[in-house]
């Protein structure tokens, strides 16, 4: 069978075609040395898990960079406290290097808990914070011994992994380890929840949280948008988990299967459809009566609300292209909210998936539907110039690469700005997907006065 | 009147004002055509850094790295340089690759003269020995636990002098080291050049790589190689130029090593912004090339101080300013705002440079101004001397945009990073003309915060 796209022998098989036999693409591999991938390390895959969290101080325990390049870039929002927003790091130098950031590390804590009064002090080793070897597990204990705020260690050294979904797991242990079960509350319902996977991003949470609300759940917490520690701490006594992006927290979700008996549902609030159906599967999940009826009027408003908006974008969307290249969740979950807008699914992939991922889109797409794993830029380039998408979903890395082809791209990415979920969220989505497609600039970026 | 240098009362580094040696150096390499900036170390070493050029430059950015993985930290990256260094070589043809280094790489001590040395080699059997003779493989160590990332610039820039340039005949040519500044203030000073009729080479020259035209692809390596960047043989050319102008003089270590190697004279700052500082630059360009100043440039003068009599003394007078960021823009900016009547109240770098209190010193003492300096700060020492010391105008990067609405104070943005605001990248500070710029922005702003809309008919 002929490759997908011209690239290196050993980067093949990362790309298939569904319907031509596996469907599969090769995945979970370090990627090759001297390209230009479009992943992260695991640092930063702990990192955006835990930071949403917003009354804490997230202290990352390295050289200046690792901080400065990632602090308050990840767009979830807060109602409350932004400590969250601080770029705070230990600046290792030098002298650290050869006689260990302990002592930096520690005096770091005490200064930032005086001066914030967090919910808690997490504590991100990076790459350099594990070459040198500095036992931070044992700085945050003395520290939260002196402070009596919560001081958690992150093992999240950057280099651990080629796949950044095992710093999703570091941070989601960070919680199972150090938060959750450490608090109970002051009172329960038989119908309490933790959302789980949903890092309010633009304010995602809020398109949620209110339709749950009127169900008549009881959210207890967030894992981790718009969270406050205490409220984590607090999360073991749910009757249930849904899960929203079951890329980065299916992980969690099941430790707390297994040590706590709660069990999990997958959500998705990305689409009409999609939302209908979660909505639907955690009243099912309950079985009252009253909550049934109930989601069924919440339902039948929201589609009322927003339905016959949609029908503009759609006429304008039909039949158009798009390519996801995205985080594993999305690389499925966006398929359908695509399709009810009337477009094309032809490429999907993810940086970091894993088989399971994999298995998901091969369900969601149709056949013919390129599936690509850790696709480097030049390959992302090519794929783009050869097949010429209507749209690119994607983040800021690509962001470019892709306008520089002349192909519309729309930023679904942690740092985009626009709340795409629930009812009301699939308007915004549809706005923004049609302002990318039918900007008229596109019409420009092809057409050369040569005419060639 | 004087400086006070306020020391920093902290260990925690809270929202940084710098970040770390390699982004420095993805920076330069991207200015060099057909480059490939190599970063050898952990994946999100390059992936963060792409991340905050694109959203600066709002272009893409290619860097590769080597993904060093924990078999790497225990035995060591060699696999991962030599065959990263080949896959680049074999799939990218690219005249030049520049080996970054990061903490990783530098901690567990991988020999990287030594790695691209076997990457070489074991390539000649695959591609033929003058087809790697062809491409410049260059080691550049920038181990992030020292300094700034305007010290990794500077490495690369003097890695080129090091391993690349080499002297041949005589060229009629100088060396322009601009620092990190934008791709129109490189374009600024191209302009200026012409007008000397002054031949350059720039090391690096990011003006075109981080601001590309959208033309309808047609070559093969499009886009994989942006338009423009200095070439790998005016780089080799950089040992027979004239002289060598380094806008910076905190990263001048390339235009030293030039001196001292090949006898190119050296001049080092200030980095042309403003009236004085860009008659500076000139004087240098004239002593080192001979050439005379054409009344175009005159002319160019002319209607920047023209600009400043006009709104200078009436608008601007006794401002105060907050001033942050690189120090050389920094201290460049302050001796502007100086020269436009206003009060440089505080100056603040991330850089732990005593030569940077020598220069806001001397703007001190020709402002009469009394200038509280910091170096080696983070933006939380801004945030709590404002709230003490409130100044009319903040001017530096888009990392104080919160703290610039929460003290209500207006902020003109510049210098590397401004991701809340387009095309500052393409707009020039240096020269007349990115004075006349600089002044007409931070001019409006104050209009626009400090003057009633009523009052504008008699208000000329």
């Amino acid at each position: 069978m002929e490759p997908v796209t011209e690239t290196f022998e050993s980067r093949k098989k990362h790309v298939c075609v569904k319907g031509e036999g596996l469907s599969i693409p090769v995945c979970d591999k370090a990627s090759l040395p001297g390209t230009v991938t479009q992943r992260t390390c695991v640092y930063g895959g702990a990192r955006i898990v835990l930071m949403p969290i917003t009354d804490s101080i997230h202290l990352v325990h390295g050289p200046i960079g690792c901080a400065a390049c990632t602090w308050d870039i990840r767009g979830s929002k807060t109602s409350r406290e932004d400590i969250y927003k601080k770029g705070c790091s230990t600046n290792l130098q030098e002298k650290d290097i050869i006689f260990g950031g302990e002592k930096k590390l520690y005096e770091t804590i005490i200064e930032l808990n005086k001066l914030y009064k967090p919910g808690a002090v997490f504590v991100y080793a990076t790459c350099v914070a594990g070459i040198i070897g500095d036992d931070i597990k044992a700085v945050c204990k003395k520290a939260e011994g002196i402070t009596g705020c919560r001081v958690i260690p992150v093992q999240s050294e950057g280099f651990q992994n080629h796949n950044k979904t095992k710093g999703h797991w570091i941070g989601g242990d960070a919680l199972l380890d150090y938060v959750i079960g450490t608090k109970e509350p002051e009172e329960t319902t038989p119908f309490d929840i933790n959302i789980v996977g949903e890092f309010n991003v633009a304010g995602d949470l809020w398109g949620i949280k209110p339709l749950l609300e009127e169900m008549g759940v009881n959210i207890i917490s967030t894992l981790t948008g718009d969270s406050h520690v205490d409220e984590i701490a607090q999360a073991h006594r749910a009757k249930l988990n849904i899960v929203q992006c079951q890329k980065s927290s299916n992980y969690v979700a099941k430790k707390m299967e297994k040590k706590y008996g709660i069990p999990f549902i997958k959500v998705n609030f990305f689409g009409l459809e999609q939302t209908v159906a979660s909505l639907r599967d955690v009243a099912d999940f309950f079985g009252d009566e009253e909550m049934i009826e109930r989601t069924e009027r919440i339902i039948e408003s929201g589609l009322k609300e927003v339905s016959h908006k949609i029908e503009e974008y759609k006429k304008r969307l039909t039949g158009k292209t798009v390519a996801l290249y995205v985080g594993g969740n999305k690389a499925w979950s966006l398929v359908r909210p695509f399709e009810e807008l009337g477009m094309d699914v032809m490429m999907s992939g993810t940086k970091n998936g894993i088989r399971e991922d994999y298995e998901m889109i091969k369900e969601a797409v149709r056949d013919g539907t390129i599936i690509v794993d850790d696709a480097n830029s030049a390959e992302l380039t090519r794929l783009l110039k050869e097949h010429r998408p209507n749209l690119l979903i994607s983040g800021a890395k690509e962001k470019y690469i892709s306008l520089k082809l002349g192909i519309p791209f729309c930023d679904f990415n942690h740092d985009r700005i626009t709340a795409f979920a629930g009812f009301r969220g699939f308007v915004s989505f549809a706005k923004e997907v049609d302002a990318s497609v039918s900007s008229p600039v596109f019409e420009l970026t092809s057409k050369s006065l040569r005419g060639d | 009147m004087s400086m006070n240098l306020i020391e920093k009362d902290r260990v925690a580094t809270i929202n940084p004002l710098k970040t770390c040696q390699p982004l420095g150096a993805m920076w330069a390499v991207t200015g060099i055509s057909r480059a490939v900036p190599l970063v050898h170390g952990s994946q999100g070493c390059s992936a963060f850094v792409r991340y905050c050029l694109s959203r600066h430059f709002r272009e893409p950015s290619e860097i590769a790295v080597t993904s060093l993985h924990e078999d790497a930290a225990v035995f060591g990256g060699r696999k991962n340089l030599v065959e990263g260094i080949q896959n680049v070589a074999i799939r990218l043809k690219p005249d030049f690759i520049g080996v970054i280094t990061t903490c990783s790489s530098e901690i567990i001590g991988d020999d990287v003269i030594g790695f691209i040395k076997t990457a070489k080699g074991e390539l000649k059997e695959k591609i033929g020995e003058e087809a790697v003779e062809k491409i410049k493989i260059i080691p550049i160590s920038t181990p992030s636990f020292v300094e700034t990332h305007l010290k990794g610039y500077d490495n690369t820039i003097k890695a080129l002098a090091d391993y690349v340039a080499e002297p041949s005949q005589p060229n009629e040519k100088i060396n322009i080291i601009p620092g990190m500044v934008n791709p129109g203030d490189i374009r600024e000073i191209k302009h200026m050049l012409r007008l000397m009729d002054i031949e350059s080479i720039v090391l690096a020259d990011i003006s075109d790589p981080f601001d590309a035209p959208l033309r309808p692809s047609t070559t093969e390596y499009k886009p994989y190689y942006p338009k423009g960047g200095t070439t790998v043989d005016e780089i080799v050319d950089s040992a027979n130029s004239v002289g060598t102008i380094s806008l910076t003089k905190y990263a001048g270590s390339g235009a030293l090593s030039l001196e001292k190697k090949y006898n190119v004279p050296a001049e080092l700052g200030p980095i042309p912004i403003g009236v004085r500082n860009t008659d500076q630059f000139l004087r240098n360009l004239k002593k080192l090339t001979g050439q005379d100043i054409p009344d175009s440039i005159l002319d160019e003068r002319g209607l920047l101080i023209d600009s400043m009599a006009d709104v200078a003394s009436r608008y601007l007078f006794d401002k105060t300013v907050a001033i942050y960021g690189d120090p050389e823009i920094t201290s460049g900016i302050a001796r502007f705002v100086g020269e436009l009547g206003m009060e440089p109240k505080l100056v603040l770098t991330g850089s732990k440079s005593q030569e940077f209190v020598k220069d806001i010193e001397k703007v001190a003492k020709e402002t009469g101004a009394e200038i509280d300096t910091m170096i080696d700060q983070d933006l939380r020492s801004m945030e709590v001397y404002l709230k003490d010391n409130p100044v009319d105008l903040m001017i530096g990067g888009s990392d104080a945009r919160l703290m610039a609405k929460e003290n209500d104070i207006p902020l003109v943005r510049v210098g590397y990073p401004v991701y809340d605001r387009v095309g500052y990248h393409r707009r020039p500070i240096v020269g007349y003309n990115g004075g006349i710029q600089l002044m007409d922005l931070i001019t409006n702003t104050v209009l626009e915060k400090y003057y009633e809309p009523e009052h504008w008919k008699l208000q000329q």
